[in-house]
């Protein structure tokens, strides 16, 4: 059926009293757990299984993946207050949205992450309706070779995070890649790094070196002096906790790069959010007017990365429900439910059960209203907690570090290593490392490994399967992110010559 | 907090290069290139090597420039020690959770940090570190029907 | 919330020495059972273990509340750690694949094997297919092991780890004809499929459950299945033997274990509710849409079983020159 009839269709499934009540308790529950680290969509959506057995499909789908972008409006929550990424692909909100808590302007972070959460999200349930069978087919060329070319692009946004040193930032970066491989190598199954020790044998998950570094590494930092700088007060006043238009002025470019890099980025199977959230800001950042802002409170720097991780879902879903492929924890999860009801996602999946794809697709327009609604009121709440005392604000932050490590991998080994890097985070902090690109090094280093290996498996060692059309343009492209900065020193030496000589 | 500056470069150059040389030494022992393509071995070897190389520009740039006085000056130790303890404080809050449980050791934590750290009355103390322990676990635990670590005690 | 151990070890001590006395009481759960999985929520494992809760708790065999535990970590080494921590607890139940059987193989920090546990029953083979896509030239395992042949190293396979069974039986079928292909390993289940609709690679070893779809929409077809007789949804195509190979592939596994001291009450109750509840109604629908298939073995037989799978595999990674450390 043609899309406008397939939407007419979707909605009247979408606008029944069950499926709006599904929808609002998925959206409801999803930012629940959003806001609580630890938590994810993952492990909720694993323990509503057997529940969702007794309820219509169509209905028990919506209110799933209300939970799954649901999830993406609340984690920028924790991230931007305390400084605790509630989510994997919140932690790039961290590195603005925490500076801009600290300067007294949590209101509009929070709400710009809302409203670009929402403006991203209809984009990528739009984008799902119109080319969702298409570009699934254009994803498929997409493999080894193209995702290392995407990775070094994403590495080479380590420039463009570096601050005042590039060779610490670099440090920085190779140490995360050292941390992202630890473990067993998948190729060989040789262990790496792992200092005989059984726990490490998977890697370290990438959420606790987050949470470490940035959360605890914060506390530790914030707790030297003796009588703590003060945050600047929360303004009272609905106009001051919410984005201005200036505000809103300056995003407009991230509005569009959030949700065109998340949706495409949530397209491919191999790449997540959290690379399409570090993606984007660095994009934002090469193209910024005043890039020296990001890393201190630019609103911007909010904008693009919460913008790019909720298109993510609607992308997600391309591969998902066209070709029957999961490119992610949660909709490899999703996959099994659809199995579980006995629905079978593939290239016939559209056209057997038209009402359960345009009743979801319509749904989540819903949804995603629903949730800006919901969740401008909320900011208005959540920023009163910063009204609280540091030092019921550190323990806070403690706690939930804690309980957000151990939830979602039970054990004492893991909690020493959230010390660990606590302890390692306050180092780097004192060390003037900047934090960013560790994570970064951490997200992309083993993935990018694993492409290359792949890419000259299937090559059979020609480094020139990385110069095919789509890695070669992305490795021009990183190459000219990179190229930026330099061009701007040059350009600013050029300009204090040129002072010099006037003077 | 004051960042350390030129002083701390020279020591965190040593530490990573040193860091950088270790991985290099272990890469060592796994395959660098196999038929099927660049080895375990492989990417440790570089990335090890760049650490070295790069540590030691940084050691090399503060053995050049020594730092300056107030450079010196950032090195509040005495602001370090309290950071530092609070961060011992840590470890022993979650060394004793699997004796204490997830409750008490927390609630010892918030009740060091608030009464120690930041020196508010032994009774403002108390009562924070009740209270929030008590939400913690009633909203994680209860409501949320995650697990918390366990001791002997709750 | 979890119980204290110390009280739980307290009671069974207690309880244990009533138990010669108590021959003719049949044990059951009292305490709230705990099934310990090996992958995070929603992996394999994971969703194995909560259809099981579901479909223990339709037919009303287990008395008691039950929980998915998830350990991850290590390729099964840290849940089966776990597993091994709870000493004699006959409330503890872990769910077990091949990945428990390989992963010892290769990891020396592995302490505790699945020898070390208790076995109570195998549940599960997990077939498999051979598949390419629809438009490639091959239209039998023949013609593939033909064409590699013909070109050693320029055909490309994609699959899991190199240990897992995708490779194994990749191996023996280039030992068993002289041919050899490339094999490029992927972590998810979602990029070995993506590689391979999208001719990066050329073949691929397949969940039938996971082909199906793309196979009904004209996408993949597949050669010939990796089992010993025909799944009855694919009952056109040739297993290995009868495509003119005779290897045996090891069998992907899933089955239940229980701690190093589960008391032989505990053992038995859990054999005899794994086995009623591979009989009943739930179970045969619940395989039958996975495209699994049913093989049901207990105890000693288990234990025997993995035993003679664990040596095939070693034989399997020294001749594919996987360094083992066992």
């Amino acid at each position: 059926m043609d899309i406008l009839t397939g939407l007419m269709h979707g909605f009247q499934v979408a606008t029944t009293p069950l499926s709006l009540g599904m929808c609002m308790l998925g959206v409801v529950l999803g930012t629940v757990i959003g806001v609580l680290p630890g938590l994810g969509p993952p492990a909720t959506i694993a323990m509503l299984l057997p529940l969702t057995m007794k309820l219509d499909p169509t209905g028990a789908m919506i209110m799933l993946a209300g939970i799954y972008y649901g999830a993406k409006y609340g984690g920028s929550t924790t991230s931007i207050l305390l400084n605790v990424p509630g989510e994997s692909s919140s932690v790039v909100t961290c590195i603005d949205g925490y500076q801009m808590a600290r300067k007294g302007r949590a209101g509009p972070a929070l709400g710009m992450a809302a409203i670009a959460s929402f403006i991203a999200g209809t984009f990528g349930v739009v984008a799902l309706m119109l080319v969702a069978p298409a570009l699934a087919q254009v994803s498929l060329a997409f493999s080894s070779p193209e995702y290392f070319a995407l990775m070094v692009m994403g590495l080479a946004m380590v420039v463009l995070l570096a601050g005042d040193s590039l060779v610490k930032a670099l440090l920085s970066m190779l140490v995360g890649l050292w941390i992202s491989g630890i473990g067993s190598d998948l190729f060989t199954a040789t262990s790496r790094f792992t200092f005989g020790s059984v726990q490490l044998l998977g890697g370290i998950e990438f959420i606790l070196v987050a949470i470490g570094v940035f959360a605890v590494g914060e506390v530790l930092a914030n707790i030297e002096p003796q009588d703590p700088p003060k945050m600047l007060p929360v303004p009272k006043g609905i106009r001051n906790l919410l984005p201005t238009w200036d505000d809103m002025k300056r995003c407009r470019f991230a509005f569009v790069n959030g949700s065109v890099v998340g949706f495409i980025i949530g397209v491919l199977p191999g790449a997540g959010a959290t690379i399409a959230s570090f993606i984007s800001y660095g994009i934002e950042k090469a193209v910024s007017r005043h890039p020296e802002e990001f890393g201190k409170g630019a609103i911007e720097g909010v904008a693009a990365p919460e913008g790019s991780n909720n298109a993510e879902t609607g992308g997600a879903l391309v591969p998902l429900l066209t070709l029957g492929i999961p490119g992610s924890g949660t909709t490899a999860i999703l996959l099994a439910a659809l199995t579980l009801w006995g629905f079978k996602p593939g290239p016939l999946f559209i056209h057997d059960q038209p009402q359960l794809f345009w009743g979801l697709v319509a749904s989540m327009y819903i949804g995603n209203v629903v949730l800006l609604i919901l969740n401008l009121p909320l900011v208005a709440l959540f920023a009163q907690l910063l009204r609280v005392p540091a030092y019921v604000l550190q323990p806070l932050i403690l706690g939930v570090s804690i309980v957000g490590v151990y939830a979602a991998d039970a054990s004492m080994f893991q909690l020493g290593l959230l010390a660990l890097f606590g302890l390692v985070g306050y180092a780097m902090r004192k060390l003037d490392f900047p934090t960013a690109p560790l994570v970064l090094g951490l997200v992309l280093g083993d993935p990018m490994e694993r492409a290359l290996r792949q890419s000259l498996m299937m090559s059979q060692g020609h480094l020139s399967i990385l110069l095919r059309p789509i890695p070669a343009t992305l490795l021009v492209f990183a190459a000219l992110l990179l190229a930026v900065p330099l061009f701007r020193k040059v350009n600013a030496i050029r300009v204090q010559v040129l002072e010099r000589e006037e003077a | 907090m004051k960042p350390l500056a030129r002083g701390g470069d020279f020591w965190s150059g040593l530490v990573l290069a040193a860091l950088g040389a270790w991985i290099v030494s272990e890469a060592h022992a796994w395959d660098y290139m196999t038929d099927e393509g660049p080895g375990p071995g492989f990417f440790p070897m570089w990335y090890g090597s760049l650490m070295v190389a790069l540590s030691l520009v940084l050691v090399a740039r503060t053995a050049l420039k020594p730092p300056t006085r107030e450079a010196q000056a950032a090195m509040n130790w005495k602001e370090i020690a309290r950071a530092l303890t609070c961060w011992v404080a840590f470890v022993a809050c979650v060394g004793l959770m699997n004796v204490l449980g997830f409750a008490v050791s927390f609630a010892l934590l918030t009740w060091f940090i608030v009464a120690y750290m930041a020196r508010r009355p032994h009774r403002e103390a108390a009562a924070i570190a009740i209270a929030g322990s008590a939400v913690f676990y009633g909203i994680f635990s209860y409501l949320l029907d995650l697990s918390l670590p366990a001791g002997y005690l709750f | 919330m979890t119980r204290t151990r110390s009280t739980c070890a307290a009671a069974l001590a207690a309880l244990a020495t009533l138990v010669p006395f108590a021959s003719h009481a049949d044990w059951k759960p009292t305490k709230p059972v705990e099934f310990i999985v090996h992958t995070g929520p929603g992996g394999g494992n994971d969703l194995l273990a909560r259809a099981v809760v579901t479909m223990l708790e339709q037919e009303k065999l287990v008395p008691v509340r039950m929980q998915v535990i998830n350990k991850p970590g290590g390729g099964g080494a840290v849940a089966a750690a776990a597993v091994a921590d709870r000493k004699d607890d006959p409330n503890t139940v872990g769910f077990i694949t091949s990945v428990w059987l390989a992963g010892p193989l290769t990891a020396k920090e592995q302490k505790i094997t699945v020898f070390d546990l208790k076995p109570i029953a195998q549940l599960l083979r997990e077939p498999a297919v051979f598949a390419v896509r629809a438009d490639s030239p091959y239209k039998t395992l023949k013609d593939f092991v033909e064409a590699a042949k013909a070109h050693p190293g320029q055909l490309k396979q994609s699959g899991g780890s190199i240990t897992s069974r995708d490779n194994i039986v990749r191996e023996q079928l280039e030992h068993a004809t002289g041919a050899k292909w490339a094999y490029v390993s992927f972590p998810g289940g979602g990029e070995r499929l993506a590689a391979l609709l999208g001719g990066h690679v050329d073949i691929m070893v397949i969940e039938p459950q996971e082909a199906g779809e793309n196979v009904r929409a004209g996408k993949l077809r597949v050669l010939a299945q990796v089992s010993e007789t025909r799944l009855p949804k694919w009952a056109d195509i040739a297993t290995l033997k009868e495509a003119g190979y005779d290897i045996h592939p090891t069998p992907q596994i899933r089955g239940v274990v229980g701690p190093p001291e589960m008391p032989a009450e505990a053992v038995k109750y859990w054999i005899e509710t794994f086995d009623k509840l591979h009989r009943s109604a739930s179970w045969k629908k619940y395989v039958e849409q996975n495209e699994l298939e049913d093989a049901f073995v207990s105890g000693d037989a288990f234990r025997k079983s993995m035993e003679q799978t664990s040596k095939e595999l070693r034989e399997q990674f020294v001749k594919a020159g996987i360094k083992v450390t066992r």
